[in-house]
């Protein structure tokens, strides 16, 4: 668990703090993402965490250790870190590279041997052949992969992503995020992840914290986030498409009408309770139909109409008066 | 003046060789006193809290180069005297600034987000130095240590005029007495050591170099 009590960073030379009084808590395991524009202050909190910055003033504890009171290299040594830049060392093979972390910690070489193929496995790299190579040889992909690897190499319960998939086209990037979810799944790391993207923040976070101008603007799950915006700089970043961005995250479960009977035919449309109410819409409108069946395994458990999802969009996308 | 076979022949077997060690001590000397202050002084000036002052030391270290080797024995002749010392000083100081200035501009571009993740990773100030910082290097401050040890064999000459001996010696003589035949001798050993030198640094800066770039 991460905890940040109004923390502000004034950089020398400057008048207005980079980060302004900003407190907040990163439960353990989940995907905390911050969220603003650039200057807005997300960076210089992530790198507060790990000690490459130091704040002004305020506090902030690692499972309630004060950082302030550990040595800068041992806490790194605990903690993950994945920058946009990748920033793998040119001189060193890619196994070189994701050693790193557990040759600091003094790890016999043959457990940093397993762990390393292990983990060049885990992030989808072949080691036996991108093993031996040098970052200069590896694609923007592969490269960012390979970041992964060497931050979660020493299995450190927290990590800090910057951008982390910031530096590949849009389709390498989805592949990356979906992978990285599918990992965190089992892995249940505690994440402060930065990105500048409102989309990639509701796809990776349990919880968003918008930050705008160093100030601490709004933070909830996404879904809260998009169906109550504290004010309008939140409205604007959110986007134009909101109410398409709820329905993704919203269940059918969630709209369904549970008294309803649904004449059952071996046409009829059926999705899970668990599916995203978009993908019931999807259907809707590829099937030409204004109702599908809900259902939870075999067992049909409610309806939902095209009615029932035009009504949701409209109660919670509504503009703020 | 004509040109006398024998007696060059004689210069280049008999004479000139018996200088050659005398020279490479010139050179070696002062190359490497010159590397070890300027690696120093490279490296503390790219630490956070000196960067400020580096172009100013690099001003002083400009200024040892526009001074002539003579003028800096002649500075240094009341204190030293004559001889090898003051040559051996003189040399050092003319060495200096092309291995710090490759120095201080090759710390300084090693990229930005490399450093960065280095000490996200853990490791202290010490270990970037030594493991990033340093053989990213390399092959820059190779190339000034080149250059400076090319620079310090012509120099070297010199050292003959204030009695620090070397192949100056012979080239001198042949300048006094009007004899082409030495200067030649002892130019063609000047020039092969200057070959010489720059092989072997470019076969060390290749055995130190990282792994990436051979």
């Amino acid at each position: 668990m991460i905890t940040l009590d109004r923390i502000s960073k004034t950089f020398p030379g400057t008048d207005i703090p980079a980060v302004d009084r900003v407190s907040f808590q990163v439960n353990a395991g989940n995907i905390c993402v911050f969220v603003g524009p650039s200057g807005c202050g997300k960076t210089t909190i992530l790198r507060m965490i790990n000690r490459l910055e130091e704040p002004s003033s305020g506090r902030i504890t690692v499972n309630g250790q004060d950082i302030m009171s550990l040595d800068p290299a041992v806490l790194r040594r605990t903690i993950g870190y994945v920058i946009q830049q990748i920033g793998l060392l040119p001189h060193k093979t890619i196994e070189q590279n994701v050693s790193l972390v557990p040759e600091l910690l003094n790890w016999p070489k043959s457990k940093i041997k397993a762990r390393v193929t292990e983990l060049l496995v885990l992030v989808g790299l072949d080691p036996g052949t991108v093993g031996r190579k040098y970052p200069h040889q590896l694609s923007g992909g592969q490269s960012q992969r390979v970041g992964v690897a060497r931050a979660m190499a020493a299995d450190p319960p927290i990590m800090l992503m910057d951008e982390p998939f910031g530096a590949v086209d849009p389709i390498v990037r989805i592949h990356l995020q979906d992978e990285f979810l599918r990992l965190q799944q089992h892995l249940k790391k505690t994440i402060c992840f930065v990105t500048h993207d409102i989309n990639e923040a509701v796809k990776m976070g349990d919880y968003l914290i918008i930050l705008n101008m160093g100030r601490l603007i709004q933070m909830g799950t996404p879904l809260e986030v998009l169906t109550e915006p504290a004010d309008d700089f939140v409205l604007n970043l959110l986007g134009d498409d909101r109410g398409v961005k709820i329905l993704d995250l919203t269940r059918c479960e969630t709209l369904m009408d549970r008294d309803r009977n649904f004449p059952y035919n071996p046409d009829s449309c059926l999705i899970q309770s668990v599916k995203p109410v978009k993908i019931a819409l999807e259907l809707m409108m590829k099937k030409n139909i204004d109702q599908v069946g809900v259902c939870k395994g075999e067992r049909i458990v409610g309806v939902l109409t095209w009615n029932s999802i035009k009504e949701h969009i409209s109660r919670v996308s509504r503009d703020r008066p | 003046m004509n040109f006398d076979l024998d007696i060059f022949m004689d210069a280049l077997t008999q004479r000139a060789p018996q200088y050659l060690v005398e020279h490479l001590q010139l050179v070696v000397i002062p190359l490497s006193i010159a590397a070890f202050i300027a690696l120093s002084a490279g490296i503390i000036l790219t630490r956070p809290g000196f960067r400020h002052l580096a172009d100013r030391v690099m001003v002083l270290f400009n200024a040892g180069q526009t001074i002539p080797p003579l003028a800096v024995i002649a500075i240094f002749f009341p204190f030293l005297g004559l001889g090898y010392g003051p040559a051996i000083l003189a040399l050092t100081i003319y060495a200096l600034l092309p291995i710090s200035r490759n120095t201080i501009a090759a710390v300084s571009a090693v990229p930005r987000e490399v450093l960065d993740a280095a000490r996200g990773m853990g490791m202290t100030s010490w270990q970037v130095l030594c493991r990033v910082e340093l053989p990213l290097s390399v092959p820059t401050i190779m190339a000034g240590i080149r250059t400076s040890a090319v620079l310090t064999v012509s120099t070297a000459v010199l050292a003959a005029l204030v009695g620090g001996k070397g192949m100056g010696a012979i080239i001198f003589a042949g300048i006094n007495f009007f004899r082409p035949e030495l200067v030649l001798a002892g130019t063609i050993y000047i020039g092969a050591m200057a070959v010489a030198m720059e092989r072997v640094i470019a076969f060390v800066e290749w055995l130190i170099s990282p792994a990436h770039l051979k």
